[in-house]
């Protein structure tokens, strides 16, 4: 069973007639050549290396069927920035050493990524919390989420917005 | 010493050279490397944990579409020889016992395979892989292994008297009568101490899992024979290994580790029988050949270590000085077929290991090693040394609250002061302030005020512990312990070019897996010729280009491989001098008359006599006349450095953990270490490479386990079951130092990425029962579990009258 599918990756549009079983991860990797996503664990979600962002959302493209891809706008790590241009949360990375064999990478900074839009000021904890769905083997963590604390858009200058009245959380 | 710090690019946090491309998807992973028309290949593998193995019908497999081939076992002993090879076979006396990359005959462990099938894509090959079908006639499963070294026990192979592949004493020498009188010295002295501690500790199957499974890619060409990219982290010791077994000329082998890993922390150090398959089948069917291994093959398969039993005794007298220390190891070492290190080797370094740190002047050691129906261990981080590092860490923790003293203390008390030390087992300690670094350590916990708070959060309910533990590690593996151990040489080496434009290119034979060679090494080599890291190139892991080394192991990187850099370094800048000397009439001069800073090679008594760096290579490289006399032309060297004993790296631990005493549960409030890693080349480089090896050693310590069950079925075989820590899991490890240089290596630098797992449960443990104290709540096995610890409570509760 086959389908023709077109699925925009990175603001490219690829049109591909694949099987109806074909992973989103395998489609991205060997379809589009993009080995950039990474397989770390029996396609069952729990390392996190095949993170990618469907739509603005990070998703594990393991969980995922190709055709279930088809008509939507998936970010990888390739589109995340560029060699040249490393955005913020990529230079952060670098700065704090928050990789070592780098394997687990995409996939934190596209979960990260997403993250870190939605929490412009975490706490430790939070970033701890967020990252339950991503593995990693070499650091013990503690750089990633300072990596991730400091790229945070509170500790580049944007004030945080006080939440609407009559939602302050309970005391 | 070498002076070497002349530009200073040593003990800087440089961001990593290979940052750029890992951070924009653009890592060159083994699964990343595509060749045309490339087959894949997949395993078959047994449901039963011993049987011997019927028909293994194949035929509805190969008519399914884009299936190609299959071999079975019994096809492939027909067609190369078994794995029992002089490179893969240690020097110890041992059963080693020969073996087929398939099975043959009989399966020795669920999961083993059997055959293999390959097809035009990973479904296809999968898909035919399902589709076969095997009849086992299953035999008596053996799991646990003590009992598995009782007269009469089922054996594992039935043409073995018994299930024991290894046993050896560490302690009294290698004669008979000198060791019975090395045990008789020890029984004296227990049976003169103030003070006997007797318990038997166990530590669990696990391992450290990378993140990147194993796998190979091989291709065939009548022309050069075998190109072969594999996951390994010592790609010229495979090189030998696929030529031996492939009946190949070396010369038609050439072994690729990809640039990139994904981790490795010793398991992608063995020699797999997966690997020789898929190269067998490149040069049977002259088309490439690939297997990406899958994560539950992954977990069935390697990554499993640790595994032993322990009845440990300590002698000590009241003032809590050690006397003597007897210990009786048991290793698990599942089937125990796996060249270099036949699974035994793993248990057998951790016994070697077991007295180290301390000044212990006595010790009977002996271990025991049986082969059970489980996948062979593979190795993890800290080799070998885990569980014994666990059960001594414990073990003087509980000594110590016989005594009625602060287990920190005690410790402390029996540290090794006076360098250069030989344990008992004969560990060189080659040199430290063991004493300081502890110190600092009890200092950043506020030591001395904790037990009145930590009295105070009791009376609040509030259960705190800190717990102590601590390791000294091997900081590479000289020859003079390699060869014997596994047959291969302990050197580092490297060769160095520098090409005309002065830029500096250097070759590594090891196999990096995160280590951050590309970086450091790069610091080092600019640091010593006063360029910038920039200009320095750092290739390994091609069999085609590099020396022969024997691999990114037993944290060799900074220890063997920069001191080879150095020494290359050194060798170059000698001959850059004596151009220099020869160009500019310098008689008299000598090559520590040059500075080499800021790109330019200067002469310290005049410096208007100077060169620019790339100016002075060009010269020497491309103008190749008026060559001083007897010099050759040209910028290129390599260097060997081999240490004479061991270098040792120490490391103390200390956590601090709070307990649930209603379910068991705890919490790491603070976790810090003191190292004495000597020079650090990049600090943070460093940090990290502390950070994760502790994390490793906590999540082992908590949550990983391997388990089967009766029938040898493997139960843990993704990472639901197999739980790896995760970020919310665990808390900030804090890193701290307390260096003194290493006097046997050229820049005083210790290496790291070995030894930090070890004594991590040890000191996660002692604080649970610090904190537990009231209960009297001992634990001696792992892994950490709530069920477990809630069950020592209840018990002490009932020993307290409730």
């Amino acid at each position: 069973m086959e389908k023709t599918i077109t699925v925009t990756v990175n603001g490219t549009a690829y049109t591909r007639t694949v099987p109806l079983r074909l992973l989103l991860v395998d489609f991205i990797r060997d379809d589009c050549g993009l080995t950039g996503t990474h397989i770390g664990c029996t396609y069952e979600g729990r390392c996190g290396a095949c993170t990618v962002q469907i739509g603005g959302r990070a998703h594990k493209s393991c969980m995922k069927l190709a055709v279930q891809a088809d008509g939507k706008e998936v970010t990888t790590i390739e589109g995340l920035g560029s060699r040249d241009n490393l955005n913020r949360l990529q230079q952060a990375f670098s700065r704090y050493h928050a990789l070592q064999c780098g394997f687990c990478t995409s996939g934190i900074l596209m979960n990260a990524a997403e993250f870190l839009k939605e929490n412009i000021n975490p706490s430790e904890a939070e970033v701890r919390r967020a990252l339950v769905g991503n593995l990693c083997r070499c650091t013990g963590y503690s750089h990633i989420v300072e990596a991730i604390l400091a790229a945070s858009a509170v500790r580049h200058g944007v004030k945080p917005v006080p939440p609407p009245a009559g939602t302050e959380p309970d005391r | 010493m070498t002076a070497i710090g002349e530009t200073g690019w040593i003990g800087r946090s440089l961001e990593r050279r290979e940052d750029a491309r890992l951070l924009t998807g653009r890592g060159e992973y083994l699964a990343d490397v595509r060749v045309p028309d490339c087959l894949h290949l997949c395993f078959v593998r047994s449901d039963h944990a011993h049987a011997k193995i019927g028909e293994i019908r194949l035929a509805a497999a190969l008519e399914m579409p884009g299936v190609v081939g299959a071999i079975t076992g019994a096809e492939l002993s027909t067609e190369m020889q078994g794995q029992k090879i002089p490179v893969l076979i240690p020097a110890f006396a041992a059963n080693y016992r020969q073996y087929w990359p398939l099975a043959v005959d009989e399966v020795y462990w669920h999961g083993e395979p059997l055959a293999a099938i390959v097809a035009d894509d990973k479904y296809a090959a999968e898909d035919a892989a399902a589709a076969a079908e095997v009849d086992y006639e299953p035999l008596p499963v053996v799991t646990d292994p003590e009992a598995a070294l009782r007269d009469g026990a089922p054996r594992v192979y039935d043409d073995w008297d018994n299930n024991e592949i290894f046993a050896t004493s560490y302690t009294g020498g290698f004669d008979p009568d000198q060791i019975a009188k090395n045990d008789a010295e020890v029984e004296a002295l227990f049976a003169k101490a103030d003070v006997v501690l007797k318990q038997r500790f166990h530590t669990q199957r696990c391992g450290v899992c990378p993140i990147e499974t194993r796998g190979a890619l091989a291709i065939w060409s009548e022309a050069d024979g075998l190109t072969v990219h594999l996951t390994t982290q010592r790609p010229h010791i495979e090189r030998l290994a696929l030529a031996d077994l492939l009946e190949l000329s070396t010369a038609e082998v050439r072994v690729i580790a990809p640039r990139d890993q994904g981790g490795g922390f010793g398991v992608k150090a063995p020699f797999y029988r997966e690997h020789v398959v898929v190269c067998h089948l490149a040069r049977k069917l002259g088309r490439p050949v690939r297997w990406v291994e899958t994560r539950e093959e992954h977990l069935m398969t390697v990554s499993q270590e640790r595994d032993q039993i322990h009845d440990l005794e300590i002698a000590a007298n009241k003032e809590g000085r050690i006397l003597a220390l007897r210990n009786r190891g048991i290793g698990d070492v599942g089937d125990g077929r796996q060249g270099v290190y036949w699974g035994f080797v793993m248990p057998s370094l951790g016994s070697v290991m077991l007295p180290n740190a301390y000044d212990i002047g006595h010790a009977d050691i002996k271990l025991r090693c049986a082969v059970t129906n489980k996948t062979c261990l593979s190795p993890s981080r800290s080799f070998g040394a885990l569980p014994t590092r666990f059960a001594l860490e414990r073990g003087l923790d509980m000594l110590a609250r016989r005594l009625g003293m602060e287990t920190a203390a005690l410790k402390r008390k029996n540290l090794v002061t006076e360098f250069p030390f030989t344990s008992v087992t004969g560990v060189h300690h080659d040199s430290g302030d063991y004493v300081r670094a502890w110190d600092a350590l009890l200092e950043r916990f506020d030591f001395a005020g904790f037990r009145a708070w930590q009295n105070e959060a009791r009376t609040s309910g509030r259960y705190i512990g800190i717990g102590f533990a601590c390791g000294a590690e091997f900081s590479g593996i000289p020859s003079d312990v390699l060869v014997p151990l596994e047959n291969q040489p302990g050197y580092g080496v490297v060769t160095m070019r520098i090409d005309p434009r002065g830029k500096v290119a250097i070759f590594e034979g090891d196999a990096p897996q995160g280590q951050s060679h590309e970086t450091t090494m790069a610091q080092v080599a600019a640091d010593a010729f006063g360029i910038h890291p920039d200009d320095v190139s750092v290739r390994h892991g091609d069999t085609g280009t590099t020396p022969l080394s024997s691999g990114t192991i037993g944290a060799r990187g900074a220890s063997y491989t920069v001191a080879a850099i150095a020494e290359a370094a050194s060798a170059l800048k000698a001959k850059m001098a004596r151009y220099m000397i020869h160009d500019h009439g310098l008689e008299g001069a000598s090559a520590d008359d040059f500075s080499f800073r800021d790109g330019a090679i200067i002469y310290e008594k005049d410096d208007n006599v100077r060169r620019d760096f790339a100016a002075l290579a060009d010269r020497i490289v491309m103008g190749s006349i008026n060559v001083p006399p007897g010099e050759d032309p040209g910028l290129e060297h390599t260097a060997y450095f081999e240490a004479p004993k061991p270098m040792i790296c120490f490391t103390a631990q200390a956590a601090k953990v709070e307990v649930d005493i209603e379910t068991g549960q705890f919490t790491i409030l603070d976790y810090a270490t003191c190292e004495d890693v000597g020079t650090v080349i990049n600090p943070i480089v460093v940090e990290g490479q502390v950070q994760g090896g502790v994390v490793q050693g906590m999540s082992n310590a908590m949550f990983e386990e391997f388990l089967y069950d009766e029938y040898g079925q493997q139960l843990t075989a993704d990472f639901e079951n197999y739980r790896l820590a995760s970020a919310a899991d665990v808390p900030t490890v804090t890193v701290g130092h307390s260096p003194t240089p290493c006097p046997d290596h050229p820049m005083g630098v210790r290496a790291v990425g070995e030894g930090r797992p070890g004594p991590v449960p040890g000191a996660l443990a002692n604080a649970i029962c610090d904190a537990l104290a009231p209960f009297g709540v001992e634990i001696t096995t792992l892994p950490l579990k709530p069920e477990m610890i809630l069950a020592l409570i209840e018990a002490g509760r009932a020993g307290n009258g409730g």
